[in-house]
């Protein structure tokens, strides 16, 4: 059995879970041009620009002999709940022969979910899977923890790349632990890494806080969205994502009663512009709008796969969130076809506009 | 009070009870004019650019209905009317996108959450937030909702018995069916008969789809839509599935379609589709693997906020003369 699955945001932590259960594990590409070519290729035309990702990197893992794709069933009812079948179809068209493992969340079917997990399982015993699964999601814990640092202090580097090859060291690290010990120590390495990187003082009133809301995949996958964070970390910008996984995994994976607020305190402040859950992840991305604004971030950028149904809703409510709450609010749309020159551009003009009236409101009160 | 309803969206499905509903509680109910190039300049001009075609018409139809001196817009917010299926999340964010992305609209809408276990989406309770709004009790909606629901199921009636739900409309409000029955009467037997797959809203606009029906009986071709269909044919073939679309008017579709590829009198299936419709774009493709199974012929026609008229007409005719080939000449 080699098992793969699809590629988004820090993919050791899928692996490693894997791996502690004795599983041979085969980690796709990380998606590139010719992932987004195969993709496209084989998904219907107006597919979510998600699903066609997806759908190359399933292709290329099948190529490279995976005979076993896991994956979750997404969130809340949209088109993401419906991948798996299509996807399912598609590799049996192509005559790829697996085996399709779809994880939907506790709550809507129990008894699949238990069924998932003995494949998964296999012959360990339940305690050695209860321990690979509370090892990988302290890692994921941890390695978030590192994510958001990295996000954060990317714009004060001194030595261009310097906390980019940190973050690459730092993951090769944990992918390294498979024991308590390990990890333990990885994380002390990590936290030595990251406290050498030489830093520039910046006055706080000259930071610039950005957070990135939107739908899932694209904001968790840098390969496909042109690495927006490391874009806005040239541009001098502390960055914050609206997903970790982390979050998702307490939000989608735990039954109830052992979820934390979290989540459910951002939904309730998206309430006012977007009433119920409306399927993906809308209701969350108007709610980390108003959470960055609270927080003091200074501009929002919202990243939708191209005609993504929920986050449509969200885009035509923003206009009126970004005049209510005075904070700006950049809509990006991505594609395949997402041109990163003209985008970049974009981002940029996006990024100056802020400053520019940051400075001038210092001036205004100096 | 002056309710109007935007002929848009589900009009074509819910019209009747609606309008029943509001009268039943002494309003006056108006509707938006047919659709034309003016609602849909407008409804593009006052929504984002990606979103579906049939949305920008709803936002056309919901502003033009300010110039009529209306109290309120009613727009409900459709959630879920089959337990476990949802809609469309832009029908559940519809009065969101309304009253926070359309100008002029604020103050003007009034809405409630349809939640139901099928079609019948009577329970008062849905409408009990309105009560106050509307000035009625909660007594008055439980008469309102149940004469409003005589009427829905009339409608439903004539439209499950083969009329279009634009016909199905007017047999149940002008109470004179003999009238629509004659004028449905083609001049000869039909030589086709063709399932003709699409939403409400797409298949029984005429400005968005050229006038399709027309054309089909033009060339004297005989079709059948979901909304035709009995629920427990819509079913028959998706209740096995491990996982259907979650959105319950696209699986009544998928529902159709599948039952129609496999019925013998069918002689090949359109699947008339909106550009930018999400939802759609995965059932075209197990419409696909599904003629590509049975051998019966399929073509979807996309339309959007330009279709050529001669584009549409062309295709059409060539599809039809393809299957009258398939089917007489073999
Ligand atoms: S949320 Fe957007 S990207 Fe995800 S399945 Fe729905 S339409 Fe596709
Ligand atoms: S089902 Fe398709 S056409 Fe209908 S509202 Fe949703 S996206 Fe638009």
């Amino acid at each position: 059995m080699k098992i793969s699955f699809p590629y988004m945001g820090t993919v050791i932590i899928y692996k490693k879970v894997l791996e502690l259960l004795g599983h041979d594990v085969l980690v796709a590409p990380r998606p590139s041009q010719k992932t987004l070519d195969l993709g496209v290729k084989h998904s219907p035309e107006f597919a979510c620009f998600p699903f066609k990702t997806i759908m190359g990197t399933y292709i290329e893992a099948c190529e490279m002999g995976a005979d076993t794709l896991i994956t979750s069933g997404g969130h809340g009812p949209c088109r993401a709940g419906f991948y798996g079948e299509i996807h399912k179809r598609v590799l049996k068209a192509l005559g790829h022969k697996f085996d399709f493992i779809v994880f939907d969340s506790y709550a809507r079917d129990k008894e699949k979910f238990i069924r998932n997990i003995k494949k998964i399982k296999g012959n360990n015993s339940w305690l050695k899977v209860i321990k690979a699964i509370r090892f990988t999601y302290q890692m994921l814990k941890e390695i978030d923890r590192f994510d958001k640092w990295i996000a954060k202090n990317r714009a004060y580097e001194q030595i261009t790349g310097s906390v980019n090859q940190a973050w690459d060291e730092i993951q090769k690290m944990f992918d390294l632990a498979h024991t308590k010990k390990e990890l333990k120590e990885a994380i002390i390495n990590s936290e030595k890494l990251i406290s050498a990187i030489p830093l520039k003082e910046v006055q706080e009133r000259n930071k610039v806080r950005i957070g990135i809301v939107g739908e899932i995949y694209v904001v968790m996958e840098a390969s496909i969205n042109m690495e927006i964070e490391k874009i806005l970390g040239e541009l001098g910008c502390e960055v914050e994502r609206s997903h970790y996984l982390s979050d998702w995994v307490d939000h989608n994976m735990l039954p109830s009663f052992l979820k934390r607020s979290h989540e459910e305190e951002i939904l309730k402040k998206g309430e006012p512009f977007i009433e119920i859950e409306i399927g993906g992840h809308a209701k969350q991305t108007v709610g980390h709008i108003v959470d960055f604004k609270e927080r003091g971030f200074d501009g929002i950028i919202h990243l939708m796969p191209f005609g993504c149904l929920p986050e449509l809703i969200s885009q035509s409510v923003i206009p009126k969130m970004s005049a209510q709450y005075e904070i700006p609010v950049f809509t990006l749309s991505l594609d395949e076809q997402t041109g990163q020159a003209n985008n970049k551009t974009r981002i940029e003009a996006f990024i100056d506009l802020i400053k520019n009236k940051k400075l001038s409101n210092h001036q205004f009160s100096a | 009070m002056k309710i109007g309803i935007p002929r848009a969206l589900l009009y074509y499905y819910y019209f009747p009870f609606w309008k029943a509903f509001f009268e039943a509680l002494d309003m006056e109910v108006v509707v938006s004019e047919e659709t034309n190039k003016g609602i849909l300049n407008k409804g593009i001009k006052e929504s984002v650019s990606e979103i579906c075609v049939p949305i920008k018409l709803y936002i056309g139809h919901a502003i033009q209905l300010l110039n009529k001196e209306i109290d309120y817009i009613f727009v409900p917010r459709m959630v879920s009317i089959q337990s476990g299926e949802y809609f469309c999340p832009k029908f559940m964010g519809l009065p969101d996108m309304l009253r926070h992305g359309v100008k002029g609209l604020e103050g003007k809408i009034i809405t409630c959450q349809i939640k139901s276990d099928s079609d019948d989406i009577s329970a008062p309770e849905n409408y009990y937030p309105m009560a106050e709004v509307l000035g009625v009790t909660k007594e008055q909606i439980q008469v309102a909702a149940s004469v409003a629901r005589e009427q829905w199921i009339g409608f439903r009636m004539f439209n499950k018995s083969g009329f279009t739900a634009v016909e199905a409309m007017k047999m149940i409000q002008t109470n004179d069916s003999l009238e629509v029955l004659l004028n449905n009467q083609q001049s000869s037997k039909p030589v086709l008969r063709i399932g003709l797959i699409g939403y409400v809203y797409n298949i029984y606009d005429p400005f968005l789809n050229m006038n399709i029906i027309e054309k089909l009986r033009e060339l004297n071709v005989d079709f059948i839509t979901f909304d035709m269909l009995e629920e427990a044919q819509l079913q028959e073939k998706i209740k096995d599935m491990e996982k259907t679309l979650f959105w319950t008017f696209s699986n009544k579709l998928l529902g159709a379609g599948l039952r129609l590829f496999h019925e013998p009198t069918i002689d090949g299936i359109i699947h008339l589709t909106a550009f930018g419709c999400g939802p759609d774009s995965f059932m075209g493709k197990l419409f696909e693997f599904e003629s590509d199974q049975t051998g019966v012929p399929f073509m979807s026609i996309r339309v959007d906020e330009h279709t050529g008229e001669n584009h549409l007409q062309t295709r059409i005719e060539a599809f039809v003369d393809m299957l009258k080939r398939k089917k007489f000449i073999a």
